[in-house]
């Protein structure tokens, strides 16, 4: 333990120093500065470690790690692509992806890849979002990969007369809600002491809902009903990727919409935006017994204050599997810098297993190389944390990827948008059509 | 206000006003050159940050320019385009539903206040206090209130269930988030027209309320017969320039409720906000942009006209 803050305090130093660093040996004739960028403040200390083997291996070359929270990061980037000092090599989202990939803005790989070799069956995860684009060229590496689980209160949980294995086996239908829906049932309280499947249940009057609200999420429902209405056998896209339409109007999914609004009804979850505090402390809180949320949130609800928290993965379904979201983010070059060769070398040693091994040896963030991800896990388990709920998907292979499309941002800011008609109870399922069709004549507007 | 100071150059009215005189004009020219050293500085800044953005943006308007690539002329598509875009208007109906309630209530509660400080109060102390709300920045107002009226924590709604109602989704209620963004814009901006009126108050000779107290007017009738007629043009201004403020309403927006739920406080510059820096379409932005640009000229010019505001009514 004492070896590992260390080795996370002397990284966070290093990375402080960049700056400064930079300035001052930027003028260097022999040395090359590149610029490395990320919104993941525990991955850009954790990547502090592959930054300083990589130097060591190649003095010539210097990479400055920056860290911008989410919304500055990608208005800096997008500024940075029009001012043309955006950073040499940055770590890309899927949902920015087609975005910057269609305006020219990535750095082909797929050239690079060949001449050195680099073996892109390496990851385990992440091609189907970041292999081969539309165009057939390959712009980024898949570095890590994130699905979702339930984070539930285990004190609440015993309480509630439950057990582990009754959470983590959980089925689910649009139905009835299977097994889900009475453990939610079970673990939701009123104020008068009455649990929601006693008689005299008041649900106009919880003290302590079983589940974090599940309405709402956008147009993928990330952490929402992503990990319910899938189960099903239904997609969000008419394809794996650039879809012509979403398909929100298909049954299952409907039937599923409605279930997650008759959960609101019953007293069981919270209304749409009716909690307006973050997951974590809601149930730090004691609101929820039970929310669902990213393996990026791993450290934080272990680190959770008077709280002991329990994990388990996602329902089991309709089709008899689960199927749990899933992101890679990829590392990119940026196709205006004056550094290619650099920005190779750095990039294609943060896709090693040497590297994804030493960055992940402090478990923040799941690797996208198998056998990096082994000993990640290993650091987790170090740590005390299980991330079983997590790692059963990758293993049971029930992962899916949100399609990419063009147009994101476009579909995003409209769909999102009518889907909270929905949600806030002034539409019933007929805006599901409108949400196809808005999503169709984006999609078509901005096919080439 | 702003506008017809920089647009009035200094050297050009002493020209017309001053008698033509052959023997002057050396000294004129020196004045000019001097004069124009001056203003250089202001018109500078003009130039480089009004006139040249204002001028790209009605280029940009014309365009198809999704900045990362060269802006390409398509005509008046964009116009076209917009007017077939339902949250286009639906937008421009929140924006309009949300100036006229902050409008009226702003020119409600500044009047109410000048003339209640005009008639009660010499103290100076008293008077600076109304003005602190405006000298907050809208951000930090925006976000102390988002977290004042939130449903579940903020102290309003811990008050209103322990006077025994039900809790208020202020800012995510659908019917309530125009009013409640409306009432934070006028706690902001009232204290700022409160002064303005309240110096127009100061303008008003005591000696037409005696006059008022010897025909035997109380204070309600010398309020309306004639406080508000004098008050006019001082009135029309500040109704300009908040009907203006109003319609550019935007961070209060951005920090507390992005144009949700359901778009229900889309108001047109986030709208405008949300197309350029979220998806990038700068073109139609700049579109949407002159639309309200040509709209507050139209909507300022009328109420100029309408109120007389240059002209007073005092002797």
């Amino acid at each position: 333990m004492t070896t590992k803050k260390l080795l996370a305090a002397s990284a966070f130093g290093v990375l402080v120093m960049i700056p400064i660093a930079g300035c001052s040996t930027g003028g260097d004739s022999g040395t090359e500065t590149i610029s490395w960028w990320t919104w993941d403040d525990k991955q850009a200390v954790s990547y502090a470690a592959c930054e300083t083997a990589f130097e060591d291996a190649n003095p010539a070359i210097d990479v400055e790690i920056k860290q911008y929270v989410w919304d500055d990061y990608w208005a800096k980037i997008t500024a940075g692509f029009v001012g043309g000092n955006a950073p040499d090599t940055f770590m890309n989202h899927p949902s920015y992806y087609p975005e910057f990939a269609d305006q020219g803005q990535l750095l082909p790989l797929e050239d690079r890849i060949d001449e050195s070799g680099f073996d892109l069956d390496r990851y385990a995860i992440g091609l189907t979002t970041w292999g081969e684009y539309k165009d057939g060229s390959v712009y980024g590496l898949p570095k890590d990969w994130s699905t979702m689980a339930f984070f539930y209160d285990q004190d609440l949980l015993a309480e509630a007369g439950l057990t582990a294995e009754d959470v983590a086996t959980m089925t689910w239908n649009p139905e009835d809600g299977g097994t889900f829906e009475d453990v939610i049932a079970r673990l939701t309280v009123d104020t008068n002491g009455v649990r929601g499947d006693e008689a005299g249940f008041d649900a106009d009057s919880v003290a302590v809902y079983g589940m974090s609200t599940l309405t709402g999420g956008g147009i993928n429902g990330q952490d929402t009903w992503a990990q319910f209405a899938p189960t099903t056998g239904w997609e969000l896209g008419d394809a794996e990727n650039w879809p012509t339409t979403f398909q929100y109007e298909d049954d299952d999914y409907v039937a599923t919409a409605e279930w997650i609004r008759s959960l609101v009804a019953k007293g069981y979850t919270p209304d749409f935006e009716e909690f307006t505090t973050g997951i974590a402390e809601q149930l730090g809180s004691g609101s929820v017994a039970m929310v669902q949320s990213g393996s990026w949130n791993l450290n934080t609800f272990a680190a959770l204050d008077g709280v002991n928290v329990g994990s388990a993965p996602s329902v089991v379904g309709p089709i008899g599997e689960r199927r749990a979201l899933s992101g890679s983010n990829a590392d990119v070059i940026w196709a205006g810098t004056e550094h290619e060769d650099a920005a190779w070398e750095w990039i294609s040693y943060l896709g090693t297993e040497e590297c994804q091994t030493l960055a992940g040896a402090d478990g923040t963030f799941f690797p996208s190389i198998a056998e990096a991800m082994t000993a990640t896990t290993e650091a987790f388990a170090e740590q005390g944390i299980d991330t079983s709920a997590f790692t059963v998907q990758f293993e049971d292979g029930t992962l899916y990827e949100s399609p990419l499309f063009s147009g994101g941002t476009e579909v995003q800011s409209t769909v999102s948008s009518m889907s909270e008609l929905f949600w806030t109870g002034e539409r019933d399922s007929d805006v599901f059509a409108e949400m196809d069709e808005a999503s169709a004549a984006i999609f078509a507007e901005h096919a080439d | 206000m702003t506008t017809e100071r920089i647009t009035a150059p200094a050297p050009a009215g002493r020209a017309t006003l001053r008698p033509p005189r052959s023997s002057a004009s050396s000294a004129r020219r020196g004045d000019a050159r001097l004069a124009w050293l001056l203003i250089a500085p202001s018109i500078l800044g003009f130039i480089v940050f009004a006139a040249y953005p204002a001028l790209r943006g009605v280029y940009l308007s014309f365009t198809d320019y999704r900045v990362l690539s060269d802006p390409e002329w398509i005509g008046l598509d964009n116009f076209v385009e917009l007017g077939g875009d339902a949250k286009f208007w639906s937008s421009l109906g929140t924006t309009i539903y949300f100036v006229i309630l902050t409008v009226a209530l702003t020119m409600l509660v500044s009047v109410t206040t000048a003339v209640v400080l005009h008639r009660l109060t010499s103290s100076t102390a008293i008077r600076s206090v109304v003005i602190l709300p405006f000298l907050i920045s809208n951000v930090v107002a925006a976000v102390v209130f988002s977290w004042m009226l939130d449903r579940q924590l903020g102290i309003v709604n811990i008050a209103i269930e322990a006077l025994g109602g039900d809790a208020v989704g202020f800012l995510t209620d659908k019917g309530w988030v125009v009013p409640t963004l409306a009432l934070i814009t006028v706690w902001k901006t009232a204290g700022y027209t409160t002064i303005l009126v309240f110096a127009g108050l100061q303008t008003i000779p005591p000696q037409i309320y005696e006059a008022g107290k010897l025909d035997g007017a109380g204070e309600v009738q010398m309020f309306r017969r004639l406080t508000l007629p004098l008050l006019r043009p001082i009135m029309a201004m500040v109704l300009v320039l908040t009907v203006i403020g109003a319609f550019q309403v935007f961070d209060i927006v951005q920090v507390t409720t992005k144009g949700g739920p359901a778009n229900a406080s889309l108001v047109l510059q986030m709208y405008i906000y949300d197309k350029a820096f979220g998806q990038f379409d700068f073109g139609y932005a700049s579109a949407m942009s002159l639309v309200l640009f040509a709209m507050l000229i139209v909507i300022s010019f009328a109420q100029m006209r309408l109120l007389r505001a240059s002209e007073s009514d005092q002797g």
